[in-house]
């Protein structure tokens, strides 16, 4: 396992993904090996096994190969649009197989820690979150950062299928109307 | 009727970048991202729950993804013939521009309407009153933006025109690129809104294709234009 200390700079990698969009391969081999290992550990946390997360992890390289053009490098954020491709691969994945979430010893790997923030949060989303009930915030994280499906939130969390996707609508509009309100955070 | 598709839509967009749409949902819901309406709903949902991305350790994996990948895209033969490959990608760009021309959205058997907030001020980027470029039009209390192409801007190859809101203290705010043709929608961030209110012109300036990597005009400012009250 490495560990990168000094995550890339956003500047660098929008310009890495202008070069892509221009079919530079040598661009593409610097933006892999500056982001892989990020993507890797985020495909990880929701794929659980390791054969299976290096071969999501082909796909999302050649989905960010074939999409550079489309990159907005005016708004910023090249690795939250890397990560979201990255999440939608294995969403697709996990989805389409309907795959059991019986990991192997990948996990271990991947403590929740960082030497920087890697994404930048929308103002206000600390206090935002925090708005919400516990419950609430733990079903959509489940969703979000792990790739659970209703059923399996419902399951793992030992509530009623109906619960968790009422708690999970309204969290999204509470979410959505806490950070479009002019409110700054107490 | 078109409220309720808004917030259906804007609800399946928001599931849809959570999730936890089912398989088949989701294929359904992708076929709609052609839609820049649609496209725009999901992207400013993605800003939105980027919040929820977990601080990770990185994991470097081995080295047999890149052979993979590299084998998948042939990079190897792309070094020696670019050409080829600039015209592949042109074909396919025309190609899916194409699909978003002649693209009906359709869920379950229903058209789904096109939902539209009141246009509340409107800018011309023009060379003069003859000449208009652009006509530029905020949308209810400028949550939405919409680009209409009316004479195509000469454009340097390998460059793109960003349009900026000049906000109250002088300082510009990226409003996206402007299209080449047709008609764009795009919903504005709340940091986009911000910059606008109060905000008395919109500036178009000459930027690297993909648009400014800075946040910042990095090229000359071509165009300055007053908003107006519709």
């Amino acid at each position: 396992m490495n560990r990168i200390d000094t995550l890339p700079p956003e500047i660098e990698l929008a310009q890495l993904l202008q070069r892509c969009a221009a079919r530079d391969s040598a661009a593409f081999r610097s933006l892999y090996d500056k982001t892989s290992p990020i993507l890797f550990a985020r495909l990880l946390r929701m794929l659980r096994r390791r054969s299976v997360a290096e071969e999501a992890l082909q796909d999302v390289y050649v989905r960010i190969w074939e999409r550079a053009a489309q990159f907005e490098a005016h708004r910023g954020r090249a690795l939250a649009w890397m990560v979201t491709i990255a999440r939608y691969c294995a969403i697709d994945l996990m989805r389409r197989e309907r795959m059991t979430l019986v990991g192997d010893d990948a996990l271990d790997d991947i403590a929740d820690e960082s030497p920087a923030d890697s994404i930048e949060k929308p103002n206000n989303f600390d206090h935002c979150i925090g708005q919400l009930n516990e419950k609430t915030r733990a079903c959509l994280t489940l969703a979000f950062v792990e790739g659970r499906s209703h059923d399996e939130i419902a399951r793992v969390t030992d509530n009623p299928l109906g619960s968790v996707k009422s708690w999970i609508r309204r969290g999204l509009l509470s979410l959505k109307d806490c950070l479009s309100s002019e409110r700054q955070p107490t | 009727m078109k409220t309720a598709n808004r917030e259906l839509l804007d609800r399946l967009a928001a599931e849809y970048v959570l999730g936890t749409l089912r398989f088949r949902a989701r294929r359904r819901f992708e076929r709609w991202l052609l839609s820049p309406q649609v496209g725009a709903l999901v992207k400013a949902w993605e800003e939105r729950l980027a919040g929820l991305e977990p601080r990770l350790q990185s994991i470097a994996p081995p080295a047999t993804v890149w052979s993979g990948i590299e084998k998948r895209l042939e990079l190897r033969k792309l070094a020696r013939a670019p050409v080829s490959r600039y015209l592949a990608i042109a074909a396919s760009l025309l190609f899916f521009a194409m699909l978003g021309v002649f693209a009906v959205y359709r869920f379950g058997g229903t058209v789904v309407e096109t939902p539209q907030l009141a246009v509340t001020q409107k800018a011309f980027i023009e060379a003069d009153p003859q000449t208009i470029y652009w006509r530029v039009e905020l949308l209810g209390r400028n949550e939405e933006l919409s680009m209409h192409v009316h004479v195509v801007h000469d454009l340097p190859a390998g460059k793109a025109l960003e349009l900026w809101a000049l906000t109250a203290s002088g300082t510009p705010v990226s409003l996206g690129l402007l299209p080449t043709t047709g008609d764009h929608h795009r919903v504005l961030t709340s940091a986009q809104r911000a910059a606008l209110d109060g905000a008395k012109q919109l500036a178009v300036s000459l930027e690297p294709v993909g648009g400014s990597p800075t946040g910042l005009p990095t090229g000359p400012v071509l165009h300055v234009a007053p908003l107006q009250a519709v």
